[in-house]
């Protein structure tokens, strides 16, 4: 028989100490980065009632959520994502609070996922959303933050793919089409399957302008000139304007001197009931997949009854550490520096020095003999800690231990201790 | 450097036959060694050998930048990659197949029992249709099936039909067309977009001159 009481539900995993560390400190980064750009971070139930979030605008399925109910009442799910108890607090909570809203958060969405990457089903993600904000002003303020995190996190090389739904939209407003035959040719297109696009776009009667350009959308990416090229089709006002937007966007980034980091990909056309203007996605040449996503999502808000414009992304945390192990950018968690070993006589002498040292920033480990191990100096070399303070009624007396030759270079007194 | 997983068996020699005629170099892809992994004399190229099924899995997670792989593999493991190209070799449909005077005998039943090796294909298949069935997962010999009484029909691919008729079964209905596609990863397709268009455009070249021989 299996014993389940050893194992964890596939998923999900432990952070050990090392991960953890580097966890922790890339969280700390972004969060610094979050509050230096105006950002207040939040904090919202991990579970809340299942309405949040469906209907409406959300692009999450029920199949995706973990599901449970509340005593003799509703159904409760544990967090699927973070934006939209964001929009629901902006909507409610906050509904007084002066325009524009930044609001930053760092934790865990829990989703039901039979395909996705290495099948974490709780997903460490930070973020931020920026509520209130019309315009391409917004849009460079969410891509720039993002391009400022992954700096500051030390990436090597990263590059921001920018689209915009709108753009799609627009297309499929002017073919006049349903919302089954927009999602097939989304899927093609979204797959860039120019094939099967091609063979699909025969079935259909609308203007064979249109048809040009949507079969042309898997093509429609690169840097700054595939704009020019796309604007060059002749488009719809509504296209035409996501192709502005899109411009003003770049120019605003360029101004920013960040405008290195970007491309673009109008062919980029997932969660389209969510998004409604621009979307972009982190990428590195380390990893298959995005290591962050966002985009302007204007009609969230208003499912929670207040009509606000909102822009915002997410950062993946496991997918940056994955990255920044692949570009070698991961540290070991730091090592003891002091073990002290304390005669029980002189124990408060011994817990002031201690503190003494872990004011200056040492981490410090009191010496607990146990049955396995009596002699400190033993314990300090298996453990690798170079420094052993004891302190004793006559003095204190510290030891460098030298693990190369594993043996006491050096032993001096340190007058003193009997004093203090 | 631009990784390529290649599906073992038929489609890895038609594949490195399309490479050739491209003129992209294969290093000592075509020894017949017990090696998984080539490379090409400048280092700009590493193919792999893996199982068909295993080539959506590389390229999703970008531990292959390129799959070349048939479009049933691509349908059955529902991977989400760029498919980019149509490479034309390896044709053959997907049906559904059976004994033709058993085909209005079968939908009396309530549920239709389904062997096949794709229980992904036949499942979407059947439950776009509002149609419940049971899946039977078989790895190999599907034709059995119906033969033994196992199942009432079979999802598979045909090539020739052959099979089918020296079982005395029937194509009853057909899926789709199937063939080679060249599939990328979705993010490689961006941060390694210089390699990787140039090699497509390579083999889009092949490709339309072969049409137009």
């Amino acid at each position: 028989m299996k014993n389940w009481k050893i194992h964890i539900p596939p998923g999900v995993q432990d952070y050990l100490p090392d991960e953890c560390y580097n966890k922790r400190k890339i969280e700390e980064k972004i969060r610094r980065i979050f509050y230096l750009n105006g950002y207040d971070e939040i904090e919202t139930p991990i579970f809340e009632y299942f309405d949040v979030f469906t209907g409406g605008k959300s692009s999450i399925e029920q199949e995706q959520m973990y599901k449970f109910f509340e005593i003799g009442g509703r159904i409760l799910v544990l967090r699927p994502d973070n934006t939209m108890p964001i929009a629901r607090i902006a909507a409610t909570k906050m509904k007084n609070a002066s325009l524009p809203l930044r609001l930053s958060y760092i934790s865990s969405i829990y989703r039901y996922e039979e395909m996705q990457y290495g099948k974490q089903r709780e997903v460490a993600q930070a973020g931020m959303e920026l509520l209130g904000v019309e315009g391409p002003e917004g849009d460079a303020e969410v891509i720039s933050t993002a391009v400022q995190i992954l700096l500051e996190l030390g990436l090597k090389e990263f590059q921001i793919d920018i689209g915009q739904v709108d753009f799609f939209k627009g297309l499929i407003e002017e073919a006049g089409l349903d919302e089954e035959q927009s999602e097939e040719i989304r899927s093609l297109i979204d797959h860039k399957n120019m094939l099967g696009l091609e063979v699909l776009l025969r079935k259909f009667s609308f203007s064979s302008k249109v048809k040009e350009i949507l079969l042309n959308l898997p093509k429609l990416y690169g840097n700054a000139d595939m704009l020019k090229k796309a604007r060059n089709l002749s488009l719809s006002p509504r296209c035409r304007n996501a192709i502005d937007n899109l411009e003003e966007v770049y120019g605003i980034i360029q101004d920013y001197g960040l405008g290195n980091y970007i491309t673009f990909d109008l062919g980029m056309v997932q969660s389209l009931k969510y998004y409604t203007g621009m979307i972009f996605r982190g990428m590195t040449r380390e990893l298959g997949y995005p290591i962050c996503a966002g985009g302007r999502y204007d009609g969230l808000a208003s499912d929670f009854g207040y009509d606000l414009p909102a822009t915002g992304f997410a950062l993946g945390i496991k997918r940056i550490l994955m990255v920044l192990e692949r570009q070698r950018a991961l540290e070991k968690i730091p090592g003891i520096d002091y073990l002290v070993v304390v005669d029980q006589n002189v124990r408060s002498i011994g817990y002031s020095r201690m503190q003494a040292l872990r004011k200056a920033g040492n981490r410090v480990e009191y010496f607990i003999p146990s049955k396995e191990c009596q002699d400190p100096l033993a314990y300090a070399r298996k453990k690798g800690i170079r420094r052993v303070l004891i302190v004793q009624a006559r003095g204190t007396t510290e030891v460098v231990i030298d693990s190369l030759l594993d043996r006491v270079m050096d032993a001096k007194m340190n007058e003193g201790g009997e004093t203090q | 450097m631009i990784t390529i997983a290649l599906a073992k068996g038929r489609l890895a020699d038609e594949s490195i036959g399309l490479l050739k005629k491209a003129n992209i170099d294969c290093g000592d892809l075509e020894d017949p060694s017990r090696k998984l992994i080539f490379q090409n004399r400048d280092q700009s190229l590493r193919f792999i050998l893996v199982k068909p099924s295993d080539v959506p899995t590389y390229v999703e997670y970008g531990a292959a930048d390129i799959g070349i792989v048939g479009k049933d593999t691509l349908l059955e493991e529902g991977r989400s990659l760029y498919e980019m190209i149509d490479l034309g070799f390896g044709k053959c449909r997907m049906v559904v197949a059976g004994f033709p005077e058993k085909k209005n005998a079968w939908i009396t039943y309530a549920n239709t029992r389904v062997a096949t090796k794709y229980p992904n294909i036949a499942r979407n298949y059947f439950s776009q249709r509002g149609e419940s069935i049971e899946i039977i997962k078989l790895n190999g010999s599907v034709e059995l099936g119906p033969i033994i009484g196992l199942s009432d029909v079979i999802v598979d691919i045909v090539e020739s039909g052959r099979t089918l008729k020296e079982n005395g079964l029937e194509v009853l209905e057909e899926i789709c067309k199937i063939s080679a596609r060249l599939v990328v990863n979705r993010i490689s397709l961006k941060t390694k977009s210089s390699e990787i268009n140039r090699l497509i455009e390579c083999i889009q070249k092949v490709l339309e001159d072969g049409i137009n021989d």
